[in-house]
This record gives structure tokens, C-alpha cells and sequence, in this order.
């Protein structure tokens, strides 16, 4: 993988993991914060548990996206690193 | 303890079957374990596969998650889902962040997080330490958590406890009586850790059983929780949406759990809980363990990063559904809400369901357990015990015998810590609040690991004190309220402060009020953490050695080959079987030849077995990280430091050139200082043997040789003779001569002219020097021919008794120009003895010369009747010709002129004696030609010896009667210019030269001279003159010159003729002695 390549994925993990902190925080979270039922739940459950396995599938299409991009190099970059 | 109204269900299975089960569960996780161990042993590794890895992840989720979630959600709603969004968050750091930790970890063999934060931080002994006894702290009561769960489920599950003498008490009884269920629990945890995890002392090779035990715990659990989950939501209620609006028809007023915000669940505790368990998960000991100690394969890490959260989105989706319906289905008392997983089915009538629960609820404990028993067991071997063994240099016949035995000793001291942890104070807190005490220690260690991973800067010093802050103030705030609920403390610490200082008071420090007791413990262990971290990374400096391992944490995806070389040498270094000796010490024979073996079938070895000089260091590097591998990394370092300091090895800066340049480029400062000096030594003006020793005293200090020899060809012996010698020798190879053959390796180096080094004599090929190098210990060994002018003039030697392989390309290099120094001064120390020798030869000549030419007539008499002048040059200061004048009695005159063959000082010798001879016999011997027969005689012995001759020509002349008689013994023939004839003649008499032949007879021949003759006599160096032609001045030119010049007196004619003879060569100086006679007849 080129190490442009590299950072720009690295960067958008942490653009992930910093929006994922906003969105379950304090003011964001205040959006969905009341007992308003929707389909016979309340919001609040359901933003989470719909959000949550929402970015566990970010991941994955992110992960399946590094495994076609750097299956060879960095299987190659693991190999050498063992000294 | 257990309120009355959960009794009535509590005798469906009798104590036994409960036990029973239990067991059989714990004999499964056994079976499982071995299973694994067995599989590994085949070659089919369970670990490689990334399910297992996943699911072992999920350690994560203890007795804590299994009951406590539903607890906390009956009690603060939505509270319990911090714990589980934050490791979701985080695993999208994982690529970059877990990825590294493991890179790192493998490189360096590193075991725990204290092993990982001591290992980058300077090795340092105190930071692990520090750490191990902060997890201590910090994990116990997670421990006694766990104890606790299984305990008190068992108890629940078993029946009635209130009853004493029946159930689990009738067997308890017969026990001492402060044995219970969590005493029998802990045992059997302490023995599976025992088995799986302490099976062999590497803590970075894989606990496969173990980590296959946690993954199969983890479906455990996982299904348990999900079969109650879906009974309460779909055998109790009828789905979700029914719980929800039951529960908010029946609860209104509890609504508040559904939201956030409020006054049991602010924004600023849920944002507290989701950072400590975005820290938890990767800095809890025991996550750290399975994540990345256990990890075998990076690859697994993308799986995990979705199939981790996903665990536990499934672990949470029934949490909220069997809370509210547990309230639902109690009125509303949330009292045994931690409890509601196993009573809901119990009080369903659903017995079998509930011990799946109990199972499930044992899996999340004991997996959590184990896990964490060998890792702290592991860390405070490493951290704790380890430097206090070295530091008191125990000594024990089996030391690796004795690690793995303190290991396991460790292993039951920490689950047994844990259990009387629960015994005193874990019954007086709520399960969740003791959980969450671990989840802010482990959060303490994100600033230095963070700053390990991505700051170069990052210094031990920062991490020893922000680490310590840390815990100081999360002990102060944290556990100390903890000991004061349990009753330990006053109460009025809380309320006052200690001592009644408000300032200090452990929920309100330094008057921070507001928030909840995380928040406030996150808030102030961060603060003084950080500050002090950063502060301290600013501004304090770091050792090279530290720098060197922040490079390889920070950098560790970096390729080594955009690295500059970090080589470094060894001083007097361990052989490779030293270094496998020591290992061998610590972790035993086997281990240590399997890891040796695998390092070296990496290597590039030279064909004797050799590592090269710069490879030793690498060894060293390697050692160190194979101890590390068992007894962590601050003691791997101090045992190697340790061990070379005793044999006074030393790592060394000055040979870091040898690795990377060749003398002839761009040769480094250290390279040519060595040279430098060395060349300064030459120059000084010290004689030639203090410029060896200095040499040699320079060579043994820079490279630490044992002996060091300079020898120096005989020629006429043909050997070679010691001229200088540095360090401690035997006879051999100090004092001896060498004789030159090829049989020894100095014989070699000298006759084939080219360097000779044997690294390593263990193999040497000479059996001739093998003896006595065997003799003297000497390890290795290089002679280097003393050139000049392509000449070997002598040899360079260096030993070492205790270096191996030191000799690299680098190093002969240097090695080959500073014997070309030696050789410089050995050409300027020959010189100016010539110099020397020359200059006294030149005054003892300059004497020679002062006595010869005090021994020719210099001022010839001026008679009434003839006029005579002579003049001899000498082509050098003496010379071998000679003339003289030597008045025999008033009648007659002998009139001498010589050549000695040769100009030297030998010539000049028997020139004189031929003069002493003549002056002392003239009155004896009274013609020419008998004199010139004694002359012969007497000579023919010395000049035989001397390979000299001589040549001479000897006249008598009588003034009365102007008779000329003369002999000649093969000297050039006079001229004599006949005045009135006009006509110069030739004298010429037969007789041989002096020295060749004994009684030879001269000829003696006579003539008349009459007024104006002029008699010429002359030695060859005249008429052989040369001119640049090659051609002669001769006799016809002489001739002529005497003719034209009859009117001059002797000394003008002889002038006159030296002056020709001058133009004629066209120099100042003759080749040969020029001598010139000439007598002129007045009357």
C-alpha cells in the first residue's frame, strides 16, 4: 500500500471514530433525547440500536475495503517486519 | 442477604445437581483447553483462526456485563451502554492503533502492558513496577467481582441459603469455616490458570488452551444470555414494543430511564464511561493480553474490528427488554435487578434455562478470571519479583523451574487476593461501581501508551510520573470512597474531607463539586496525569538508548532499509554459545537452543560459523528480547547488562563506522582519529622504538586487543625478530622469532604478503599455531604484513582472548593502513640513520682528506737549476694518487707519481703506506728500479687482500749531470718536451703494475734533460677526461698543450692545464683523481 494511500485511510478511521464520539454525545445526542415512541419504541433505544449496528457495518465495508486494497502489500510488510 | 422473596423458588435443583453441573462445565472448559493445547501440538492452530480471536475478545464482557447490565439498566437506564458504544468507537482505531501494538509487541517480545510501557519507556524497572502494582490495585476488585457473581448465583441457584446445614453449606460445613463457594471457586480457577497459563515461563508464546477456553467461554455466554433475552422478550412479553409500552403504562414515572440527561444518568457521566471503556478495552491487562500478546496474526485484527462490537451489540440487545420486564414482573423493585438474568427464568418456571443463565454467568466470570490471573501473575514475576531476584543475585540450580513456580504461586496469590478483596469489602458495593474502578485504572495507562505508539519525545521520566499521579489520585478518589461505603474509613471523609479539610475531600476535590464520582476521579487523575506526562515529555531529556526504542515503537512500520544502520560493536563480546548459555539460565536449555537455532538460520554466517563483528550486537538485541519473552523486558535488559558488565564487555560507539563505511570513502570521525593519532605518532620525533610502542599502545587501547606485536624482518637470518609488544604475553607469542615458512599463519601473512585472520580459533587450519594458541586462550588473531615499497619488512599482530569474530572487512582495513604507518616509520627511522652514518662518514673523511693532503708535498722547493709544481684533485674528499718530491742528498732528487686504483678510503690507506714506504727505505734502496721491486714485494699481500693496484712511476734526477734515470710499474708514461729538439718524447720504461705478480724485475731506462725540457708526469684522470662526447682529453692534446705552453713556469703550465681539462669536460669537477708533476730544467 503507498503511504499516501496508507494515511488517508488512517485519516478517515479517525474521522469515523471522531464523528461516532459526536454523535453519541452531549449536544447531539439531545436531538433524540425524549420518550417519543417510534414503532412502540422509544427514540432514543432505537437511535442506538439502529446507529450501533450501523457503524459495526462502516467497519466492515471499511475492513473489506483494506482487504482488497493492501491484501498483498501488507501481507508482504507483515512477512518482513519479523526480524 | 437474600430477601425472602426470592426463597420460594429456590429448591428446584438440590445443591448437588448444581455442583455437578458446574463441575462438568469446568471439566468441558478443560477438555476444550487441552483440546486446543493438543491441536497446537499437531500443527493445527486453533488461535489461527479469526473467529477465535474475535470471540476471545470478548473476555471483555465478565459476570459484570452478563448480570450487571441488566442491573444498571433497571436502576439508571441507559448507563450500561456507555461501557459498549466506547470499544465499538475505538475499534475504528484499531487498524492503526491495535495493529501497532501488536507490530510492536512481536518485535519486541513483550508480554504485558506493564512489560509494554517499561519496554518503551527506557526499560525502566520502576515505570513496570509502577504499573504492575497499579493493575494489582486496579484488577483485585474486578476479581473479587467475579468471585462474587459466581458465588452468589450458585447460592441462588442451589437453594436455601437461609437454611444452614442444607444445601451448599452442608458440604461448605465440613470445610474450615471461613471456606465458602467462591473459595472452592477460586481453586478451581487458580488451577486452570495454573495448567493453561503457566504451562511454560514464555508469557509472548501463545496460551492457546487458555485463549480457546475464553473464546468457547464467550459463545457460552453470549447464547445464555441471548436464550434469556429472547424467553423474557418473547415467552414473558410479546416483543419489544409490548415490554416498552407496559412498562411505561406501569412506570410513567420511571421514564427517565429511557432517556438521557437526567439526574441518574448526566451527559458528563455518560460521556466519563464511554472514554474509561474506549481505555478499558485495550489497556485492561487482561485485554491487552488477549488483543495483543495472544494475538497471532494481524490480519485477525480487521475481523475483530466488526466482529467485536457485534458481539457486543448482541450482548446488549436484550438487556433493556429483561430489565424493564424483570421490574414489570417485580412491581418495580429493582433491589435484585443485578440478578434478574437468572431469577426471571427461575421464577418462570424455567429451571434449565436458568442454569444455562448460571453457566453463562460462571463462563463470563471465569474467562475474566484466568485472563487476568496469568497476566498480573505474569506481571509481577516480571516487575516485581524478577528485579528483586536479580538485584539479590539468587542463584538456584533451576532457575527456570523456579520463575515458572513463582509464576503459578502468583496466579493463586492473585485470584486469592481478589477472593479476600470480595470477602471484605465487595459485598458493601454494588457490582457495577467495582467494575468501573478497574475500567479508571486501566484508563490511566492511555496517556503514556498513546504517547508510546505516536510520540518520539515521550520520555520514562514523563510516563513514571504521570502514570504515578494517575494512580495517587485515582486511589484518592476512587477507592478511598470505596473503603469508606465498606465501612473501612470514616465516613466523614466524604462528608469533610480528611481532617476536616474541605479542599481534600476525596468526591469534592480542591472543591470541584458537581459531578459524579467518575467524572470527577476522570477529571483529576487525567489532569495531573497529562500535565505531568506532557510536561515532563517537554522538557526532560531522554538516554540514547531510549531514544533508539521510542524509534523502533514509533517508527515500527517504518522499512528498516530507509533506517540509517544504529550497528554498534561489542567489546570483548560473548560467543554465541555464551549467549545461549545465559538464556539457557533463565529459561531453560531446550527453549533457549529452539530460539538460538531459529535466529541463526536467519543470519548471515561465514563459512567458519562466525558472526560477523557487527552481528554480535544484533545477538545481544536478540537475547534480550528472547529473556524478555519470558521474564519481561526491564529485567531482560538488566540480566544482559549485567552479564556483559561482568565480563567487561561494553557496547561501544566508536565501531558503529565499521558497519556502514569503508575506509577508503567517507571514513568517520572515530575511524580517523585512530589513524590521526596514529599518524601523529609517526611524526613526532620520538625514536623508532617509542613510535612503535606508541602505535602498539594505541591499537590495544581502541580496540581493547589483549596483545599486541610488531616484528621486524632479520634479513640476514631470515626471521622475524620482536621489535614491540603491548598487553600480556606467554613466551611464544611475545618473545619468539618467527621463522619464515607457511606452516604458521604470521609466516603466511608475511610470504604471501596480504592479511591473515583467523576469527574464531575454534576452526583454525594450522596445527602448528593451533598449540599454542590453544595454550594461550587466544580467541582470534591477525597478522598484517609491514609493507615497503611493496616489500614485506615485518609484521602487525593482534590478539584478543576474549572477542570473537571482530575482525570484519572495516577493521582490517584499518588495520592494513596502520601497518602502513608502521611502515612510514620504519622508511624515516632507515633514512636518518643514513643520514647519520653519513654525516659522520663525512667528517672522518674530511680528516682522511686534511692527512692525505698533508702527506703530498705541498710546497715543492724552488731549486737553483730546476723549478717544480704539483697539484692532486681528489675526485672525492681522498683519493688514491699520489706525487712527491723528495730531495735524496744534494746530488739527486726522487720524483714520484702513483695511482691507487679506487678513490676511497681503502685507496687513500695504501697510498700512504706506499708513501711511509718509500720515505723509510729512499736510503737503502738507491735506484728506481729496485725500489720499485721492493715496492712490489712488500705490496703484493695488501693489495691482493684489498683487490687494489697500483701504478707508479719513479724518477731519479741528478742536477750536476742532468741525468734522468726512471723505472715504471705500469704507469702512464711522462711526457718530457725536448726544448731544443722541439719535440716532446715519451719515458717509458717495461714493469707490471704493483699487486699482480711477485719478483718482477723493472727496467730501468736514463736520459739527459738539458735547459727548457720540461718533464710532465700526470695520472689518468687527465688524459681520461671526459668530455659529453665520450671522448678522451688525451695524451695528444696534453702533448699539445705542453708544447704550446713550454714558455710558463710549473705552476702556470699546471694551472693551465687544469683549466683546459675544465673547458674540455665542460664541468668543475673530475670523474677520477686528477694528479699533475711538472719539473722544468732551469739550467
Amino acid at each position: 500500500m503507498k503511504e499516501s494511500q496508507r494515511s488517508s485511510i488512517r485519516e478517515a478511521w479517525i474521522l469515523c471514530l471522531i464523528l461516532g464520539l459526536i454523535m453519541i454525545n452531549f449536544p447531539f445526542i439531545q436531538i433524540f433525547n425524549t420518550v417519543r415512541l417510534i414503532f412502540g419504541i422509544p427514540i432514543l433505544v432505537l437511535y442506538f440500536f439502529i446507529g450501533w449496528p450501523a457503524s459495526i457495518a462502516v467497519i466492515w465495508f471499511f475492513v473489506r475495503y483494506i482487504e482488497s486494497g493492501s491484501q498483498d502489500s501488507s501481507a508482504i510488510v507483515g512477512d518482513k517486519s519479523d526480524p | 442477604m437474600i430477601p425472602a422473596k426470592t426463597i420460594f423458588f429456590m429448591s428446584i435443583f438440590s445443591t448437588q445437581t448444581v455442583l455437578l453441573v458446574s463441575l462438568g462445565y469446568f471439566a468441558l472448559l478443560f477438555l476444550v483447553a487441552w483440546y486446543a493445547e493438543r491441536c497446537r501440538k499437531t500443527g493445527h492452530r486453533l488461535l489461527k483462526n479469526s473467529h477465535v480471536y474475535s470471540l476471545s475478545l470478548a473476555v471483555y464482557c465478565t459476570s459484570w456485563t452478563f448480570y450487571g447490565s441488566v442491573g444498571k439498566a433497571a436502576t439508571s437506564g441507559l448507563e450500561f451502554l456507555p461501557i459498549y458504544l466506547g470499544p465499538t468507537l475505538i475499534a475504528f482505531a484499531w487498524w492503526f492503533l491495535l495493529r501497532k501494538m501488536v507490530r510492536i509487541c512481536k518485535q519486541q517480545n513483550i508480554t504485558s502492558i506493564a512489560d509494554f510501557l517499561s519496554s518503551r519507556y527506557d526499560r525502566s524497572s520502576v515505570l513496570g513496577a509502577i504499573v504492575t502494582l497499579f493493575a494489582v490495585f486496579g484488577i483485585t476488585p474486578y476479581i473479587a467481582l467475579q468471585l462474587k457473581a459466581i458465588s452468589h448465583t450458585l447460592d441462588i441457584l442451589s437453594g436455601p441459603l437461609a437454611v444452614p446445614g442444607t444445601g451448599l453449606y452442608a458440604y461448605a460445613s465440613k470445610l474450615p469455616g471461613t471456606i465458602d463457594t467462591a473459595f472452592l471457586v477460586a481453586i478451581l480457577l487458580a488451577i486452570f490458570g495454573m495448567l493453561f497459563g503457566a504451562r511454560t515461563l514464555d508469557s509472548s508464546e501463545k496460551h492457546e488452551g487458555l485463549v480457546v477456553a475464553v473464546a468457547f467461554e464467550s459463545i457460552v455466554k453470549l447464547i445464555a444470555f441471548l436464550a434469556v433475552g429472547i424467553f423474557v422478550t418473547y415467552g414473558l412479553f410479546d416483543g419489544f414494543i409490548d415490554i416498552f409500552q407496559r412498562f411505561l403504562e406501569q412506570f410513567p414515572e420511571r421514564r427517565d430511564l429511557l432517556t438521557l440527561g437526567t439526574e441518574q444518568t448526566p451527559y458528563t457521566k455518560w460521556f466519563t464511561l464511554i472514554i474509561l471503556s474506549m481505555a478499558a478495552v485495550m489497556f485492561l491487562p487482561r485485554q491487552f493480553h488477549i488483543m495483543i500478546t495472544e494475538n497471532v496474526d494481524e490480519q485477525h485484527i480487521k475481523a475483530a474490528m466488526w466482529k467485536f462490537p457485534a458481539y457486543l451489540f448482541l450482548m446488549n440487545l436484550f438487556v433493556l427488554p429483561i430489565a424493564l420486564g424483570g421490574l414489570i414482573l417485580n412491581g418495580g423493585d429493582a433491589t435484585q435487578a443485578d440478578y434478574f438474568v437468572l431469577t426471571l427464568p427461575l421464577s418462570s418456571g424455567q429451571p434449565w434455562l436458568a442454569l444455562l443463565v448460571f453457566i453463562g454467568g460462571v463462563s463470563a466470570s471465569a474467562g475474566m478470571v484466568m485472563v487476568s490471573s496469568v497476566t498480573i501473575a505474569t506481571m509481577i514475576l516480571n516487575h516485581l519479583v524478577m528485579p528483586i531476584i536479580l538485584k539479590m543475585n539468587v542463584q538456584a540450580q533451576n532457575f527456570p523451574g523456579l520463575l515458572i513456580n513463582i509464576k503459578r504461586l502468583g496466579i493463586i496469590g492473585v485470584i486469592f487476593v481478589g477472593y479476600f478483596y470480595f470477602k471484605v469489602i465487595g459485598d458493601s458495593y454494588a457490582l457495577v461501581n467495582i467494575g468501573l474502578i478497574s475500567f479508571a485504572a486501566a484508563t490511566q495507562f492511555a496517556p503514556g501508551v498513546i504517547g508510546a505508539l505516536f510520540w518520539k519525545r515521550a520520555n520514562s521520566k514523563a510516563a513514571i510520573a504521570g502514570i504515578s499521579f494517575g494512580f495517587v489520585l485515582w486511589f484518592y478518589t476512587l477507592l478511598i470512597p470505596a473503603f469508606v461505603r465498606s465501612g473501612w474509613l470514616h465516613s466523614d471523609i466524604l462528608q469533610n474531607g480528611p481532617y476536616g479539610i474541605h479542599l481534600l475531600n476525596p468526591l469534592e476535590l480542591f472543591g470541584l463539586r458537581g459531578f459524579d464520582i467518575h467524572t470527577h476521579s476522570l477529571f483529576w487523575s487525567m489532569l495531573f496525569n497529562l500535565a505531568a506526562y506532557l510536561t515532563l515529555s517537554f522538557f526532560a531529556t531522554q538516554t540514547k538508548s531510549e531514544r533508539i526504542q521510542a524509534e523502533k515503537f514509533v517508527d515500527v512500520f517504518v522499512e528498516k532499509s530507509l533506517k540509517p544502520g544504529k550497528l554498534k560493536r561489542i567489546s570483548k563480546a560473548p560467543t554465541i554459545m555464551e549467549f545461549v548459555e545465559l538464556m539457557a539460565k533463565f529459561i531453560g536449555k531446550k527453549p533457549a537452543q529452539t530460539a538460538i537455532t531459529e535466529y541463526l538460520s536467519q543470519q548471515d554466517i561465514s563459512a567458519k560459523g562466525n558472526l560477523s563483528d557487527h552481528e554480535i550486537p544484533n545477538l545481544k538485541n536478540f537475547a534480550e528480547r528472547t529473556l524478555a519473552g519470558h521474564v519481561g523486558a526491564a529485567p531482560a535488559r538488566i540480566i544482559l547488562d549485567n552479564y556483559l558488565s561482568a565480563r567487561g564487555s561494553e557496547m561501544e560507539d566508536v565501531f558503529d563506522i565499521f558497519g556502514t563505511v569503508t575506509i577508503s570513502h567517507a571514513s568517520s570521525r572515530e575511524q580517523l582519529s585512530v589513524l590521526y593519532d596514529a599518524a601523529q605518532i609517526v611524526s613526532s620525533e620520538v625514536d623508532f622504538q617509542e613510535t612503535l610502542d606508541n602505535i602498539l599502545e594505541l591499537l590495544a587501547q581502541q580496540f581493547k586487543f589483549d596483545l599486541c606485536v610488531i616484528r621486524l624482518l632479520e634479513p640476514e637470518s631470515m626471521t622475524l625478530i620482536v621489535k614491540s609488544l603491548v598487553g600480556t604475553s606467554s613466551e611464544h607469542f611475545g618473545q619468539f622469532e618467527r621463522n619464515l615458512n607457511m606452516e604458521t599463519y604470521i609466516g603466511q601473512a608475511f610470504m604471501s604478503n596480504a592479511t591473515t585472520v583467523v576469527n574464531d580459533t575454534a576452526h583454525i587450519e594450522k596445527p602448528a599455531s593451533a598449540e599454542h594458541i590453544k595454550r594461550d586462550g587466544i580467541t582470534c588473531l591477525a597478522h598484517t604484513p609491514i609493507v615497503f615499497e611493496g616489500e614485506p619488512i615485518g609484521i602487525l599482530s593482534a590478539f584478543s582472548k576474549t572477542a570473537k569474530g571482530i575482525f570484519t572487512n572495516e577493521f582490517i582495513a584499518l588495520f592494513e593502513n596502520l601497518a602502513g604507518q608502521i611502515g612510514i616509520a620504519w622508511r624515516n627511522d632507515q633514512q636518518l640513520q643514513k643520514l647519520l652514518q653519513g654525516r659522520e662518514q663525512e667528517r672522518e673523511m674530511q680528516i682522511a682528506k686534511d692527512i692525505q693532503k698533508g702527506l703530498l708535498p705541498t710546497n715543492l722547493p724552488t731549486l737553483g737549476n730546476i723549478a717544480i709544481a704539483g697539484l692532486c684533485v681528489p675526485a672525492h674528499q681522498v683519493g688514491g694518487d699520489y706525487y712527491d718530491f723528495i730531495e735524496r742528498n744534494s746530488t739527486s732528487y726522487d720524483l714520484i707519481i702513483a695511482d691507487v686504483s679506487g678513490h676511497n678510503i681503502g685507496s687513500a690507506l695504501i697510498m700512504a703506506e706506499t708513501r711511509t714506504f718509500i720515505h723509510a727505505r729512499m736510503h737503502n734502496i738507491k735506484q728506481p728500479a729496485k725500489m720499485l721491486q721492493a715496492l712490489n714485494s712488500y705490496f703484493l699481500k695488501d693489495l691482493d687482500r684489498s683487490e687494489l693496484f697500483v701504478t707508479m712511476f719513479y724518477l731519479q734526477y741528478n742536477p750536476v749531470n742532468h741525468r734522468l734515470i726512471y723505472g715504471n710499474a705500469g704507469h702512464n708514461t711522462p711526457l718530457l718536451w725536448k726544448k731544443r729538439k722541439r719535440k716532446i718524447m715519451n719515458l717509458d720504461a717495461e714493469g707490471l703494475i704493483f699487486g699482480i705478480k711477485n719478483n718482477i724485475t723493472f727496467e730501468q731506462n736514463a736520459t739527459d734533460l738539458e735547459t727548457g725540457d720540461i718533464l710532465l708526469l700526470y695520472t689518468d684522470g687527465i688524459i681520461e677526461a671526459e668530455n659529453k662526447d665520450n671522448v678522451f682529453f688525451g695524451i695528444e692534446r696534453l702533448g699539445k698543450l705542453l708544447e704550446e705552453c713550454e714558455d710558463l713556469d710549473p705552476q702556470e703550465l699546471i694551472d693551465r692545464i687544469m683549466i683546459q681539462g675544465r673547458i674540455f669536460t665542460g664541468m668543475r669537477h673530475f670523474n677520477d683523481d686528477v694528479t699533475l708533476v711538472v719539473m722544468k730544467v732551469l739550467k
